[in-house]
This record gives C-alpha cells, sequence and structure tokens, in this order.
C-alpha cells in the first residue's frame, strides 16, 4: 500500500514539470491599419484549446485578437522560434 | 354597362393616378438597385480580410513577410477608399437617373393629356377656354376675340350666361320674362326662341353659335361654354 502511494507520488512528480513548462506559437492581429504578428508565449497546460482559451484574453488585454494558435510544445521549441518571433517572443 | 363618354377631369385624374403609380415605381425599382449595388459593393475590409486569411492558412512566420503582408493590406486599404468615391459616385447618377425617369414620364403623361385635349377639339371645332361679357363695352370676348352686340342679343347673352353659372336650363318662355320683366304667363316661346335667334345671328354663321348657345330637346337654351371660362364685368 505504501510503495503504491510512494510511486503515485513518484510518477505525479515526474509529470508536473513537463505541465510546467508549456509554450505556444500563435498568430494574432490588430485593425485599422491591420497589422499582423507571430509570437510565442507561455501557456498554463499543453492542451491547444486550452492555450487558445488562455492567449485570447491576455492578447486582447494589449489589443491584439487571437487568429490561431499554431502548436504548443515544451521548451525543447523554444530555440527555433525565437528569430521568428523577435519582440512577441514571450512577450505576453 | 360601358360608358363611352369620358370628361376631361376624368382623363385627368386617371393621368395623375398613373404619374403617382409611375413614380412610386421608379423610386422603388431604383432604390432596389441603389440597396442591391451597396450591398454587393465589396466591404472596406474585404482586402484586410483576404490577407488575414493568407497569415493564418500559410506557413509565414518570419518578420519579413509578416512585413510584406502588412504593406499588401495597406494598399488593400487605399483602394477601399477609392471604392466609397464611387459608392457616391454611383448613388449621385442613380439619383440622376431617378429624375430623369420621373420627368420623362410626367412629360409623357402631359403628351398624352395634350393629345386628347387636341383630338377633343378637332371633335367640337371650337373650344370656348374664356369668355368675357361686357355690358359698358356692349361686347363680348370670346377667346379674347371681341364680337360687338346689340343691347337685346348682349342681355340674352348675359341671362344665358348667368343660368350656365348656376346650371340651369332656360326655356323660350323664361328668357322672355327674365329680360322684359313680365310674368312668365304673359310671354310666349316664341319670343324667347326670336331672341336666341337674334344672339346666334349677331355672334355669327349658325355652325359657330350653334356650339355655343346650345339647344337642349325639349328642355330650352344654354350655354355650351365651361363655367370657369365665364366671366362677366
Amino acid at each position: 500500500m505504501q510503495r503504491l502511494s510512494l510511486s503515485l507520488v513518484a510518477v505525479a512528480l515526474m509529470a508536473l514539470p513537463a505541465h510546467a513548462e508549456c509554450y505556444a506559437d500563435y498568430k494574432a492581429k490588430q485593425d485599422d491599419p491591420l497589422r499582423l504578428h507571430y509570437g510565442v508565449a507561455e501557456v498554463p497546460s499543453c492542451d491547444k484549446a486550452a492555450a487558445e482559451a488562455d492567449l485570447t484574453p491576455r492578447l486582447a488585454a494589449a489589443g491584439w485578437v487571437l487568429l490561431n494558435v499554431l502548436n504548443v510544445f515544451g521548451p525543447e521549441g523554444l530555440e527555433e522560434r525565437k528569430a521568428s518571433a523577435a519582440e512577441y517572443f514571450l512577450s505576453f | 354597362m360601358q360608358q363611352n363618354t369620358s370628361s376631361a377631369s376624368d382623363s385627368l385624374r386617371a393621368g395623375n393616378r398613373v404619374v403617382g403609380y409611375g413614380i412610386a415605381a421608379i423610386v422603388l425599382i431604383l432604390l432596389g438597385a441603389a440597396v442591391f449595388l451597396f450591398l454587393n459593393l465589396p466591404d472596406a475590409n474585404a482586402f484586410n480580410a483576404r490577407v488575414e486569411r493568407l497569415f493564418v492558412e500559410n506557413d509565414l512566420t518570419t518578420g519579413a513577410e509578416i512585413k510584406l503582408l502588412e504593406i499588401l493590406a495597406q494598399s488593400g486599404t487605399s483602394f477601399s477608399e477609392v471604392l466609397t468615391s464611387y459608392r457616391s459616385v454611383i448613388f449621385v447618377l442613380l439619383v440622376f437617373a431617378t429624375a430623369l425617369l420621373i420627368a420623362s414620364l410626367v412629360f409623357l403623361v402631359t403628351i398624352i393629356a395634350l393629345n386628347r385635349r387636341i383630338s377633343a377639339i378637332q371633335r367640337s371645332g371650337i373650344q370656348v377656354s374664356s369668355m368675357l361679357i361686357s355690358r359698358e363695352a356692349r361686347a363680348v370676348y370670346i377667346n379674347d376675340m371681341e364680337f360687338a352686340l346689340t343691347e337685346a342679343a348682349l342681355e340674352t347673352l348675359a341671362v344665358l350666361a348667368e343660368a350656365r353659372m348656376d346650371d340651369e336650363v332656360l326655356t323660350g318662355v323664361q328668357i322672355e320674362s327674365v329680360i322684359s320683366g313680365r310674368s312668365e304667363a304673359d310671354c310666349d316661346e316664341a319670343a324667347g326662341a326670336t331672341r336666341v335667334k337674334r344672339l346666334r345671328d349677331a355672334l355669327g354663321n349658325q355652325l359657330v353659335s350653334e356650339l355655343l348657345v346650345k339647344t337642349v330637346a325639349r328642355r330650352g337654351y344654354m350655354l355650351a361654354v365651361g363655367k370657369d371660362a365665364l366671366r362677366m364685368i
């Protein structure tokens, strides 16, 4: 019984960092005049729909409208997207 | 029962109705066309929406590519300003078209009414549009043409004119009685008829005066002149 709970804790500890380190790259726009940007942001869960729901209000606060979320990835995907996102890299 | 007579006021009313319906139809059709045009003109944001879709559907993520897309959208926005000016030009043209169509409809109806009137004039031979009886000058002005009359003929004409204004038909007896001042019992039909005959003779040939002083069978005599054309001084 004790071994079982221990292994459960171990599984939970292993799973936790994977959930904490989630990033999404997205496309957003502003109207009048039309402005577009591609950006990368940290999201609380690695689910695409949840990331979309989370990003929409965060972007709206800065006056941007979320168009779509492309991918959700872990920290390993950050480096290759840094150049494209430029000023919108982890800025929201 | 079919009526084969028509009066001027009838055709006028029918003409007015045609003009009313016609104007309503023209305005309705052109309003529909205007609404259709305005709804079908591309929206100012149509170009932006296209650029946005391009951005979403393609793998365009680098800064330079995005900048290029933004420039594309800006050129589209300047085109949308041209569209707005087109819109106003189209609107002005539609207003002109409406005005021209209404004017041509009114003219068409006017021409039809005039044609009817001309054919009516041709039928009746003479149309008295104004008749002015002047006791002072002892003359009657028909359509601004002066005709000198004798005192008796003028008296007869005046009596007939007064009766016409009341829409009355006078018998020879009544004419004689009004002019001579005697009671109708003392007057005789032939005397009145003679007065009418003398008036007709004084006014000209039989045909013209027949058209002017109408004989209503078994009832008497009446001026064949419209009430509103009559004036007496």
